[in-house]
Protein backbone atom coordinates (compact mmCIF):
# COMPACT_ATOMS: atom_id res chain seq x y z
CA UNK A 1 0.00 0.00 0.00
CA UNK A 2 1.19 3.42 -0.91
CA UNK A 3 0.23 6.79 -0.45
CA UNK A 4 -2.03 8.45 -3.41
CA UNK A 5 0.32 11.08 -3.22
CA UNK A 6 3.45 8.38 -3.86
CA UNK A 7 1.38 6.49 -6.42
CA UNK A 8 0.93 10.42 -8.17
CA UNK A 9 4.72 11.01 -8.31
CA UNK A 10 5.14 7.28 -9.68
CA UNK A 11 2.21 6.92 -11.98
CA UNK A 12 2.53 10.76 -14.14
CA UNK A 13 4.71 10.90 -16.59
CA UNK A 14 4.35 13.53 -18.40
CA UNK A 15 6.94 17.01 -18.55
CA UNK A 16 7.74 18.05 -14.77
CA UNK A 17 6.64 15.29 -13.19
CA UNK A 18 9.51 13.42 -11.58
CA UNK A 19 8.57 9.90 -13.12
CA UNK A 20 8.29 12.11 -16.35
CA UNK A 21 11.71 13.63 -15.98
CA UNK A 22 13.60 9.91 -15.44
CA UNK A 23 11.46 8.21 -18.35
CA UNK A 24 12.88 11.46 -20.78
CA UNK A 25 16.44 10.02 -19.63
CA UNK A 26 15.88 6.82 -21.89
CA UNK A 27 15.48 6.10 -25.85
CA UNK A 28 12.18 3.87 -26.73
CA UNK A 29 10.57 2.45 -29.74
CA UNK A 30 7.92 4.46 -31.17
CA UNK A 31 7.22 3.40 -34.86
CA UNK A 32 8.72 0.96 -37.32
CA UNK A 33 10.58 1.45 -40.05
CA UNK A 34 7.57 0.35 -42.39
CA UNK A 35 5.61 3.27 -41.20
CA UNK A 36 7.52 5.34 -43.87
CA UNK A 37 7.48 3.49 -47.20
CA UNK A 38 4.17 5.01 -48.11
CA UNK A 39 4.38 9.03 -46.24
CA UNK A 40 7.57 10.45 -44.63
CA UNK A 41 5.92 11.72 -41.52
CA UNK A 42 3.42 10.42 -38.75
CA UNK A 43 2.12 11.76 -35.45
CA UNK A 44 3.72 10.18 -32.52
CA UNK A 45 2.54 10.42 -28.90
CA UNK A 46 4.87 9.76 -25.87
CA UNK A 47 5.14 10.35 -22.13
CA UNK A 48 2.26 12.69 -22.67
CA UNK A 49 3.08 14.64 -25.78
CA UNK A 50 2.41 14.70 -29.22
CA UNK A 51 5.33 14.33 -31.58
CA UNK A 52 5.77 14.72 -35.61
CA UNK A 53 8.54 11.68 -36.27
CA UNK A 54 9.70 12.10 -40.09
CA UNK A 55 12.37 10.45 -42.19
CA UNK A 56 14.04 12.14 -45.22
CA UNK A 57 15.25 11.12 -48.42
CA UNK A 58 18.10 10.13 -47.51
CA UNK A 59 17.08 7.78 -44.44
CA UNK A 60 18.14 9.77 -41.49
CA UNK A 61 14.76 10.18 -38.82
CA UNK A 62 14.01 13.14 -36.51
CA UNK A 63 11.47 14.01 -33.83
CA UNK A 64 9.80 17.65 -33.35
CA UNK A 65 7.31 18.67 -31.26
CA UNK A 66 4.14 18.17 -33.33
CA UNK A 67 2.66 21.27 -33.29
CA UNK A 68 4.22 24.36 -35.34
CA UNK A 69 5.78 27.02 -32.32
CA UNK A 70 4.03 29.93 -35.14
CA UNK A 71 0.37 29.06 -35.19
CA UNK A 72 0.19 25.58 -33.62
CA UNK A 73 -0.26 23.42 -36.94
CA UNK A 74 0.78 19.63 -36.97
CA UNK A 75 4.36 19.27 -38.62
CA UNK A 76 3.14 15.85 -39.10
CA UNK A 77 1.50 17.75 -42.83
CA UNK A 78 4.90 19.50 -43.47
CA UNK A 79 7.34 19.15 -46.22
CA UNK A 80 10.14 16.85 -45.20
CA UNK A 81 13.76 18.13 -46.24
CA UNK A 82 17.47 16.76 -46.19
CA UNK A 83 17.83 18.93 -43.22
CA UNK A 84 14.57 18.95 -41.20
CA UNK A 85 10.95 19.48 -41.81
CA UNK A 86 8.77 22.30 -43.29
CA UNK A 87 5.35 23.57 -41.45
CA UNK A 88 2.74 23.19 -44.35
CA UNK A 89 0.99 26.37 -43.13
CA UNK A 90 3.07 28.87 -43.45
CA UNK A 91 6.42 27.49 -44.42
CA UNK A 92 8.80 27.78 -41.30
CA UNK A 93 11.52 25.47 -41.96
CA UNK A 94 12.94 23.48 -38.67
CA UNK A 95 15.80 21.60 -38.50
CA UNK A 96 16.74 18.47 -36.62
CA UNK A 97 17.80 20.00 -33.87
CA UNK A 98 14.22 22.19 -33.77
CA UNK A 99 16.03 25.50 -34.78
CA UNK A 100 13.89 27.40 -37.00
CA UNK A 101 15.89 27.89 -40.36
CA UNK A 102 13.43 29.83 -42.16
CA UNK A 103 10.26 32.28 -42.00
CA UNK A 104 9.72 32.73 -45.56
CA UNK A 105 7.06 35.68 -44.84
CA UNK A 106 9.31 37.62 -42.77
CA UNK A 107 11.82 39.93 -44.14
CA UNK A 108 14.96 38.64 -44.92
CA UNK A 109 16.79 41.24 -42.60
CA UNK A 110 14.44 39.67 -39.64
CA UNK A 111 16.14 37.80 -36.71
CA UNK A 112 13.19 36.74 -35.34
CA UNK A 113 13.62 33.10 -36.62
CA UNK A 114 16.92 32.92 -34.11
CA UNK A 115 14.67 33.21 -31.34
CA UNK A 116 12.17 30.24 -32.50
CA UNK A 117 13.60 26.63 -31.55
CA UNK A 118 10.83 23.95 -31.19
CA UNK A 119 11.32 20.74 -28.24
CA UNK A 120 13.22 18.35 -30.30
CA UNK A 121 14.68 14.57 -30.19
CA UNK A 122 16.79 12.27 -31.57
CA UNK A 123 15.24 9.23 -33.46
CA UNK A 124 17.71 6.32 -34.70
CA UNK A 125 16.29 2.93 -36.11
CA UNK A 126 17.12 -0.24 -34.99
CA UNK A 127 16.01 -4.34 -35.27
CA UNK A 128 13.64 -2.65 -37.54
CA UNK A 129 11.89 -0.27 -35.13
CA UNK A 130 12.77 3.63 -35.03
CA UNK A 131 13.66 4.54 -31.52
CA UNK A 132 13.34 8.56 -30.00
CA UNK A 133 14.98 10.30 -27.00
CA UNK A 134 13.13 13.29 -26.07
CA UNK A 135 15.31 13.97 -22.60
CA UNK A 136 18.16 16.17 -22.03
CA UNK A 137 21.68 16.69 -23.75
CA UNK A 138 23.62 15.15 -23.81
CA UNK A 139 21.59 12.37 -24.93
CA UNK A 140 22.76 8.39 -24.37
CA UNK A 141 23.59 5.43 -26.68
CA UNK A 142 20.67 3.81 -27.96
CA UNK A 143 21.38 0.53 -26.15
CA UNK A 144 21.80 -2.13 -28.63
CA UNK A 145 20.29 -5.16 -26.37
CA UNK A 146 20.79 -8.87 -28.13
CA UNK A 147 17.54 -9.47 -29.32
CA UNK A 148 17.34 -6.20 -31.44
CA UNK A 149 20.78 -7.72 -33.09
CA UNK A 150 21.02 -11.24 -33.48
CA UNK A 151 20.41 -12.80 -36.63
CA UNK A 152 17.35 -15.01 -36.37
CA UNK A 153 13.51 -14.61 -37.59
CA UNK A 154 11.76 -11.94 -35.95
CA UNK A 155 7.90 -11.21 -35.36
CA UNK A 156 6.81 -8.02 -33.48
CA UNK A 157 3.08 -8.50 -31.85
CA UNK A 158 1.95 -5.09 -31.21
CA UNK A 159 -1.34 -3.24 -29.07
CA UNK A 160 -2.39 -0.30 -27.17
CA UNK A 161 -3.40 -0.87 -23.78
CA UNK A 162 -5.92 1.53 -21.41
CA UNK A 163 -3.50 1.75 -18.90
CA UNK A 164 -0.45 3.14 -16.96
CA UNK A 165 2.79 1.29 -18.06
CA UNK A 166 3.60 0.82 -14.49
CA UNK A 167 1.44 -1.50 -13.51
CA UNK A 168 2.44 -3.59 -16.45
CA UNK A 169 6.12 -3.10 -15.07
CA UNK A 170 5.07 -4.42 -11.73
CA UNK A 171 3.50 -7.60 -13.16
CA UNK A 172 7.25 -8.35 -14.37
CA UNK A 173 8.66 -8.37 -10.95
CA UNK A 174 5.17 -10.95 -9.92
CA UNK A 175 6.59 -14.52 -10.34
CA UNK A 176 3.81 -15.84 -8.49
CA UNK A 177 1.45 -14.71 -11.12
CA UNK A 178 2.70 -17.22 -13.82
CA UNK A 179 1.39 -20.62 -11.30
CA UNK A 180 -2.39 -18.77 -10.86
CA UNK A 181 -2.79 -16.91 -14.46
CA UNK A 182 -1.27 -18.55 -16.49
CA UNK A 183 -1.15 -21.90 -14.59
CA UNK A 184 -4.61 -22.12 -12.49
CA UNK A 185 -7.10 -19.96 -14.28
CA UNK A 186 -5.32 -21.13 -18.04
CA UNK A 187 -6.69 -25.15 -17.05
CA UNK A 188 -9.55 -23.66 -15.92
CA UNK A 189 -10.52 -22.28 -18.91
CA UNK A 190 -9.65 -25.08 -20.85
CA UNK A 191 -12.06 -27.04 -18.83
CA UNK A 192 -15.21 -24.92 -19.42
CA UNK A 193 -13.94 -24.21 -22.78
CA UNK A 194 -12.92 -27.50 -24.17
CA UNK A 195 -9.47 -27.05 -25.00
CA UNK A 196 -6.08 -28.27 -23.88
CA UNK A 197 -4.70 -25.27 -21.50
CA UNK A 198 -0.10 -25.75 -21.72
CA UNK A 199 0.76 -27.62 -18.49
CA UNK A 200 4.64 -26.09 -18.25
CA UNK A 201 3.07 -22.20 -16.20
CA UNK A 202 1.07 -24.86 -13.43
CA UNK A 203 4.61 -25.68 -11.58
CA UNK A 204 4.28 -24.52 -7.81
CA UNK A 205 6.52 -21.66 -6.93
CA UNK A 206 9.16 -22.84 -4.21
CA UNK A 207 11.34 -19.70 -4.17
CA UNK A 208 11.97 -16.55 -5.68
CA UNK A 209 14.20 -13.90 -5.51
CA UNK A 210 15.36 -10.59 -7.28
CA UNK A 211 18.74 -9.00 -7.66
CA UNK A 212 19.52 -5.57 -8.47
CA UNK A 213 21.96 -5.16 -11.51
CA UNK A 214 23.34 -2.98 -14.20
CA UNK A 215 20.29 -2.68 -16.32
CA UNK A 216 17.37 -3.55 -13.67
CA UNK A 217 16.07 -6.68 -11.66
CA UNK A 218 16.92 -9.89 -12.18
CA UNK A 219 14.31 -12.20 -11.50
CA UNK A 220 14.67 -15.82 -10.33
CA UNK A 221 12.67 -19.07 -9.24
CA UNK A 222 12.59 -22.66 -8.07
CA UNK A 223 9.13 -24.67 -9.17
CA UNK A 224 7.99 -27.28 -7.69
CA UNK A 225 10.64 -30.55 -8.36
CA UNK A 226 13.37 -27.87 -9.96
CA UNK A 227 16.67 -27.03 -8.05
CA UNK A 228 18.92 -24.29 -7.45
CA UNK A 229 21.15 -25.41 -9.71
CA UNK A 230 18.36 -24.91 -12.96
CA UNK A 231 18.09 -21.96 -15.37
CA UNK A 232 15.37 -20.85 -14.25
CA UNK A 233 17.17 -19.89 -10.49
CA UNK A 234 20.58 -19.83 -11.45
CA UNK A 235 20.36 -17.34 -14.42
CA UNK A 236 16.67 -16.34 -14.11
CA UNK A 237 15.88 -13.33 -16.33
CA UNK A 238 15.64 -9.09 -16.40
CA UNK A 239 12.86 -6.67 -16.01
CA UNK A 240 15.14 -4.14 -17.60
CA UNK A 241 14.64 -0.67 -16.44
CA UNK A 242 12.49 1.14 -16.56
CA UNK A 243 10.24 -0.68 -19.06
CA UNK A 244 11.11 -3.61 -20.64
CA UNK A 245 11.28 -7.48 -19.83
CA UNK A 246 13.74 -9.78 -21.20
CA UNK A 247 11.72 -13.36 -21.39
CA UNK A 248 13.04 -16.56 -23.63
CA UNK A 249 13.41 -19.83 -23.32
CA UNK A 250 14.46 -22.82 -26.36
CA UNK A 251 16.25 -19.99 -28.41
CA UNK A 252 12.69 -18.06 -28.43
CA UNK A 253 14.30 -14.54 -27.31
CA UNK A 254 11.76 -11.84 -26.54
CA UNK A 255 11.83 -7.98 -24.96
CA UNK A 256 8.47 -7.34 -24.20
CA UNK A 257 8.28 -3.53 -24.14
CA UNK A 258 6.16 -1.16 -22.70
CA UNK A 259 5.96 2.41 -24.05
CA UNK A 260 4.27 4.74 -21.88
CA UNK A 261 2.53 7.02 -24.22
CA UNK A 262 0.45 9.17 -21.16
CA UNK A 263 -0.56 8.39 -17.99
CA UNK A 264 -3.29 5.93 -18.88
CA UNK A 265 -2.15 4.56 -22.51
CA UNK A 266 0.60 2.13 -23.29
CA UNK A 267 2.59 0.76 -26.28
CA UNK A 268 2.76 -2.69 -25.45
CA UNK A 269 5.25 -4.93 -27.92
CA UNK A 270 6.15 -8.19 -28.15
CA UNK A 271 9.60 -7.93 -30.01
CA UNK A 272 10.57 -11.84 -30.38
CA UNK A 273 13.47 -13.34 -32.11
CA UNK A 274 13.60 -17.13 -33.26
CA UNK A 275 16.98 -18.27 -33.99
CA UNK A 276 16.85 -22.19 -32.96
CA UNK A 277 20.54 -24.03 -32.59
CA UNK A 278 20.89 -26.30 -36.06
CA UNK A 279 18.00 -24.14 -37.75
CA UNK A 280 17.64 -22.44 -41.24
CA UNK A 281 16.05 -19.37 -41.51
CA UNK A 282 16.28 -17.34 -44.37
CA UNK A 283 17.64 -13.43 -43.55
CA UNK A 284 15.30 -11.09 -43.11
CA UNK A 285 14.82 -7.29 -44.63
CA UNK A 286 12.58 -6.17 -41.76
CA UNK A 287 10.92 -8.34 -38.90
CA UNK A 288 7.33 -9.25 -39.07
CA UNK A 289 5.03 -6.80 -37.90
CA UNK A 290 1.01 -7.57 -36.42
CA UNK A 291 -1.58 -5.79 -34.29
CA UNK A 292 -3.01 -8.67 -31.57
CA UNK A 293 -6.36 -9.13 -30.46
CA UNK A 294 -7.13 -8.73 -27.13
CA UNK A 295 -10.75 -7.34 -26.64
CA UNK A 296 -13.69 -8.14 -28.71
CA UNK A 297 -16.55 -6.42 -30.28
CA UNK A 298 -18.66 -6.71 -27.27
CA UNK A 299 -16.18 -5.39 -24.90
CA UNK A 300 -15.05 -8.79 -23.10
CA UNK A 301 -11.77 -9.69 -22.79
CA UNK A 302 -10.28 -12.32 -25.02
CA UNK A 303 -8.18 -14.70 -22.11
CA UNK A 304 -7.71 -18.17 -23.79
CA UNK A 305 -3.63 -17.30 -24.68
CA UNK A 306 -0.86 -16.29 -22.38
CA UNK A 307 -0.80 -12.70 -22.77
CA UNK A 308 -4.32 -12.13 -22.98
CA UNK A 309 -4.64 -13.35 -19.62
CA UNK A 310 -2.27 -10.51 -18.76
CA UNK A 311 -4.10 -7.65 -20.65
CA UNK A 312 -7.23 -8.62 -18.29
CA UNK A 313 -5.10 -8.33 -14.99
CA UNK A 314 -3.32 -5.07 -16.17
CA UNK A 315 -6.59 -3.50 -17.95
CA UNK A 316 -8.75 -4.88 -15.14
CA UNK A 317 -7.06 -3.11 -12.99
CA UNK A 318 -7.82 0.41 -14.14
CA UNK A 319 -5.98 3.44 -16.25
CA UNK A 320 -4.11 3.80 -13.16
CA UNK A 321 -4.09 1.42 -10.30
CA UNK A 322 -5.37 3.09 -6.85
CA UNK A 323 -2.40 1.51 -4.82
CA UNK A 324 -3.31 3.52 -1.74
CA UNK A 325 -6.52 0.54 -1.17
CA UNK A 326 -4.04 -2.25 -2.47
CA UNK A 327 -3.19 -4.56 0.06
CA UNK A 328 0.67 -6.41 -0.57
CA UNK A 329 1.69 -9.72 0.55
CA UNK A 330 5.35 -11.17 1.18
CA UNK A 331 5.01 -12.61 -2.10
CA UNK A 332 5.25 -9.03 -3.83
CA UNK A 333 8.62 -7.80 -2.45
CA UNK A 334 9.72 -7.65 -6.35
CA UNK A 335 6.70 -5.15 -6.32
CA UNK A 336 8.10 -3.07 -3.61
CA UNK A 337 11.38 -3.36 -4.65
CA UNK A 338 10.49 -2.04 -8.54
CA UNK A 339 8.98 0.85 -6.29
CA UNK A 340 11.97 2.00 -4.76
CA UNK A 341 14.15 1.48 -7.61
CA UNK A 342 12.48 4.21 -9.59
CA UNK A 343 12.48 5.86 -6.44
CA UNK A 344 15.89 6.00 -6.10
CA UNK A 345 16.60 6.77 -10.03
CA UNK A 346 13.82 9.80 -9.89
CA UNK A 347 16.36 10.85 -6.77
CA UNK A 348 19.30 10.09 -9.23
CA UNK A 349 17.64 12.22 -11.94
CA UNK A 350 17.05 15.47 -9.88
CA UNK A 351 20.68 15.02 -8.21
CA UNK A 352 22.02 15.17 -11.75
CA UNK A 353 23.20 12.04 -12.14
CA UNK A 354 22.66 9.07 -14.77
CA UNK A 355 19.65 7.06 -13.90
CA UNK A 356 20.00 3.30 -13.65
CA UNK A 357 21.01 1.31 -17.04
CA UNK A 358 22.32 4.71 -19.32
CA UNK A 359 24.46 3.25 -21.79
CA UNK A 360 27.39 5.98 -22.45
CA UNK A 361 29.98 3.53 -23.73
CA UNK A 362 30.00 2.32 -27.59
CA UNK A 363 29.15 -1.12 -28.06
CA UNK A 364 28.41 -3.65 -30.86
CA UNK A 365 25.34 -5.87 -28.36
CA UNK A 366 24.70 -5.81 -24.93
CA UNK A 367 24.06 -9.81 -23.99
CA UNK A 368 21.19 -9.61 -21.12
CA UNK A 369 21.10 -12.92 -18.72
CA UNK A 370 17.93 -15.05 -19.64
CA UNK A 371 17.43 -18.30 -19.02
CA UNK A 372 17.53 -21.38 -21.77
CA UNK A 373 15.73 -24.06 -20.29
CA UNK A 374 12.74 -22.37 -19.47
CA UNK A 375 10.13 -24.05 -16.37
CA UNK A 376 12.13 -27.14 -17.09
CA UNK A 377 9.55 -27.69 -20.21
CA UNK A 378 12.38 -28.59 -22.97
CA UNK A 379 11.33 -27.74 -26.70
CA UNK A 380 7.05 -28.27 -25.72
CA UNK A 381 8.03 -24.75 -24.05
CA UNK A 382 8.40 -23.48 -27.74
CA UNK A 383 5.47 -24.83 -29.56
CA UNK A 384 3.01 -23.59 -26.41
CA UNK A 385 4.59 -20.50 -26.49
CA UNK A 386 3.78 -19.66 -29.66
CA UNK A 387 0.61 -21.64 -29.97
CA UNK A 388 -0.98 -20.33 -26.48
CA UNK A 389 0.81 -16.60 -26.58
CA UNK A 390 0.39 -13.71 -28.79
CA UNK A 391 2.19 -15.21 -31.34
CA UNK A 392 -0.34 -17.38 -32.65
CA UNK A 393 -1.83 -14.19 -34.22
CA UNK A 394 1.62 -13.80 -36.35
CA UNK A 395 1.14 -14.50 -39.76
CA UNK A 396 4.03 -16.37 -40.00
CA UNK A 397 2.96 -18.49 -37.06
CA UNK A 398 3.03 -22.22 -39.07
CA UNK A 399 6.50 -20.91 -40.39
CA UNK A 400 7.63 -20.35 -36.86
CA UNK A 401 6.48 -23.79 -35.13
CA UNK A 402 7.99 -25.51 -38.62
CA UNK A 403 11.26 -23.69 -38.16
CA UNK A 404 11.99 -24.76 -34.42
CA UNK A 405 10.22 -28.61 -35.20
CA UNK A 406 12.74 -28.93 -38.11
CA UNK A 407 15.43 -27.68 -35.50
CA UNK A 408 14.88 -29.62 -32.82
CA UNK A 409 15.00 -32.96 -35.48
CA UNK A 410 18.06 -31.88 -36.59
CA UNK A 411 19.20 -31.02 -32.97
CA UNK A 412 18.26 -34.81 -32.23
CA UNK A 413 19.71 -36.46 -35.37
CA UNK A 414 23.59 -34.98 -34.59
CA UNK A 415 23.25 -36.14 -31.20
CA UNK A 416 22.02 -39.30 -32.25
CA UNK A 417 25.53 -39.03 -34.40
CA UNK A 418 23.36 -39.04 -37.68
CA UNK B 1 -12.34 7.73 9.90
CA UNK B 2 -12.10 11.52 10.61
CA UNK B 3 -9.31 10.55 13.40
CA UNK B 4 -6.96 13.19 14.01
CA UNK B 5 -3.69 13.12 13.53
CA UNK B 6 -3.84 12.43 10.09
CA UNK B 7 -0.77 13.74 8.19
CA UNK B 8 -1.44 15.59 5.72
CA UNK B 9 -2.57 13.93 2.36
CA UNK B 10 -3.32 16.12 -0.74
CA UNK B 11 -5.78 13.34 -1.68
CA UNK B 12 -9.39 12.48 -0.14
CA UNK B 13 -9.17 8.90 1.73
CA UNK B 14 -11.77 6.39 0.66
CA UNK B 15 -15.14 7.43 2.45
CA UNK B 16 -15.98 5.90 6.12
CA UNK B 17 -17.36 2.21 6.06
CA UNK B 18 -15.59 1.14 2.45
CA UNK B 19 -13.72 -1.48 2.71
CA UNK B 20 -10.02 -0.17 2.21
CA UNK B 21 -10.52 2.94 4.77
CA UNK B 22 -9.56 1.80 7.78
CA UNK B 23 -6.24 0.20 5.96
CA UNK B 24 -5.67 3.46 4.13
CA UNK B 25 -6.42 5.62 7.65
CA UNK B 26 -3.66 3.19 9.44
CA UNK B 27 -1.30 3.09 6.10
CA UNK B 28 -1.17 7.33 6.83
CA UNK B 29 -0.96 7.51 10.55
CA UNK B 30 2.03 4.39 10.94
CA UNK B 31 4.39 4.30 8.01
CA UNK B 32 7.34 5.11 9.40
CA UNK B 33 8.46 9.02 8.91
CA UNK B 34 12.15 9.04 9.55
CA UNK B 35 14.90 6.50 8.60
CA UNK B 36 15.43 3.89 11.02
CA UNK B 37 19.40 4.48 10.45
CA UNK B 38 20.02 7.92 10.17
CA UNK B 39 16.69 9.73 11.09
CA UNK B 40 16.30 11.77 7.94
CA UNK B 41 12.59 12.46 7.09
CA UNK B 42 11.48 9.42 5.02
CA UNK B 43 9.00 11.74 2.49
CA UNK B 44 11.62 11.63 -0.65
CA UNK B 45 12.18 8.20 0.12
CA UNK B 46 9.91 5.03 -0.26
CA UNK B 47 7.41 3.40 2.45
CA UNK B 48 6.01 0.23 0.91
CA UNK B 49 3.22 -1.55 3.30
CA UNK B 50 2.84 -5.43 2.97
CA UNK B 51 1.10 -7.72 4.97
CA UNK B 52 1.98 -11.09 6.85
CA UNK B 53 -1.15 -12.07 8.49
CA UNK B 54 -1.82 -9.31 11.16
CA UNK B 55 1.54 -8.16 11.05
CA UNK B 56 2.33 -5.39 9.05
CA UNK B 57 5.36 -4.50 7.28
CA UNK B 58 6.76 -1.68 5.61
CA UNK B 59 9.40 -1.85 3.01
CA UNK B 60 11.60 1.54 3.37
CA UNK B 61 14.00 3.04 1.56
CA UNK B 62 15.77 6.47 2.68
CA UNK B 63 17.19 8.28 0.15
CA UNK B 64 19.22 10.39 2.10
CA UNK B 65 21.87 6.93 3.50
CA UNK B 66 20.17 4.36 1.04
CA UNK B 67 19.24 2.45 3.81
CA UNK B 68 16.68 -0.79 2.84
CA UNK B 69 15.05 -2.79 5.10
CA UNK B 70 11.59 -3.78 6.83
CA UNK B 71 9.94 -1.74 9.53
CA UNK B 72 7.68 -4.14 11.29
CA UNK B 73 4.89 -2.78 13.39
CA UNK B 74 3.08 -5.24 15.71
CA UNK B 75 1.38 -5.03 18.83
CA UNK B 76 2.07 -8.34 20.41
CA UNK B 77 5.30 -10.27 20.22
CA UNK B 78 4.58 -13.68 19.50
CA UNK B 79 6.84 -16.79 17.78
CA UNK B 80 5.12 -19.21 15.63
CA UNK B 81 6.50 -22.90 15.80
CA UNK B 82 8.17 -22.70 12.23
CA UNK B 83 10.03 -19.88 13.37
CA UNK B 84 11.26 -21.52 16.52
Amino acid sequence: MLTVEQNEELTRVGPGRPMGDLLRRYWYPIAFEQDFDATPSKTVRLLGEDWTLYKTPSGRYGIIAEHCPHRRASLTYGVVHPDGIRCGYHGWKFGFDGQCLEQPAETESSNFRDRVRAKAGRAEPLGGMVWVYVGPEPAPLLPRFDVYVLDGVRDIGYTTLPCNWLQIMENAVDPHHVEWLHGYYFEFLGQIGGFEAPKSFQKKHVKVAFDEFEFGIIKRRVLEGHSDEDDDWKIGHPLVFPYCMRVGGMWVDQMQIRVPIDDTHTWKLFYTLHHPEAGTWERQDRPVVYEFPWRRDDGTLITDYVEGQDIMAWVSQGPIVDRSTEHLGRSDAGVALLRKLFKENMQLVRDGGDPLGTVRTPHEIIELPCERDKFGAGTAFTDQWIKGGSMRYAPIRDELLALHRDAAQARARAAAGG
Amino acid sequence: MAETGLPADPHRLPPPGEWFAPDAERHLLDRPRFCPMCGAALERGMVCESWSGAQRNFMTWCAACSWMGDVVRYDRVAISEQHR
